[in-house]
């Protein structure tokens, strides 16, 4: 097939990951990790994440998945495989942290 | 497929069966990890591992799907870990099955995403 889509098209890597540190900047920033907030915060860094995705147009369903961790030491080790169209689906993952806190937020883009 | 998204046309064969899935992604966790203990050196093999193996059993049931596997492997020291999910897709052929699973030092959280291919 020719490469008709443009590239505004596709799935843009640097795009999303600007959308994933703007929203978790916003939602924890500087706060402490706090057990009874962690909750909202996965809620809203998703929710913020996938309605600035939505608003991109683009004629892509997302998955998005969010790890906040609190820093104390344990190990921990992620991992995803896909099965997709390698050349119109994409993913992008962000590691953030601050002095308390790990959050990894990683979208998957498939095109439809 | 021409009928409209929001109407349950299709039976079980079409749509994502969670329960299966739930299936798959114990055995490869039990297999792949079992009675071991957490270990650093090992830990990248074995996230590796399971979503692979999750993912080829998903792919032989040989539906129209496209799949996203995730795993999560930590270690249990008392910190607090928190998940979350948001999927925009189509709910009606759509899916995902998240699966918990623990042993004495770790903890393993596999999400399995099922998008139907048109």
């Amino acid at each position: 097939m020719d490469y008709q889509i443009e590239e505004e098209a596709g799935f843009v890597v640097e795009d999303v990951s600007k959308i994933i540190k703007e929203s978790v900047e916003a939602t924890i920033g500087g706060n402490a990790y706090q057990h009874n907030r962690v909750n909202q915060w996965t809620t809203s860094i998703v929710e913020q994440c996938l309605s600035q995705l939505s608003k991109l147009g683009k004629p892509y369903k997302y998955i998005l998945t969010c790890v906040i961790m609190q820093k104390n030491g344990a190990g921990m080790q992620t991992a995803s495989t896909c099965f997709w169209d390698n050349s119109t689906d994409g993913s992008c993952a962000v590691r953030w942290e601050n002095k308390s806190v790990y959050c990894i937020v990683s979208v998957f883009g498939l095109a439809i | 497929m021409t009928g409209g998204m929001e109407e349950f046309h299709n039976g079980s064969e079409g749509s994502f069966n969670a329960e299966e899935a739930d299936t798959i992604v114990k055995e490869c966790i039990e297999n792949v990890v079992g009675g071991g203990d957490y270990s650093q050196s090992q830990v990248n093999k074995w996230t590796a591992n399971i979503v692979e193996r999750c993912l080829t059993q998903l792919v032989k049931q040989g539906k129209p799907y496209k799949y996203i596997v995730t795993c999560a492997v930590m270690q249990k020291t008392g910190a607090g870990l928190h998940t979350a999910n948001s999927c925009y897709w189509d709910t009606a052929m759509d899916g995902s099955c998240t699966v918990r699973w623990e042993n004495r030092t770790m903890y393993c959280v596999v999400s399995v995403f099922a998008v139907a291919t048109a």
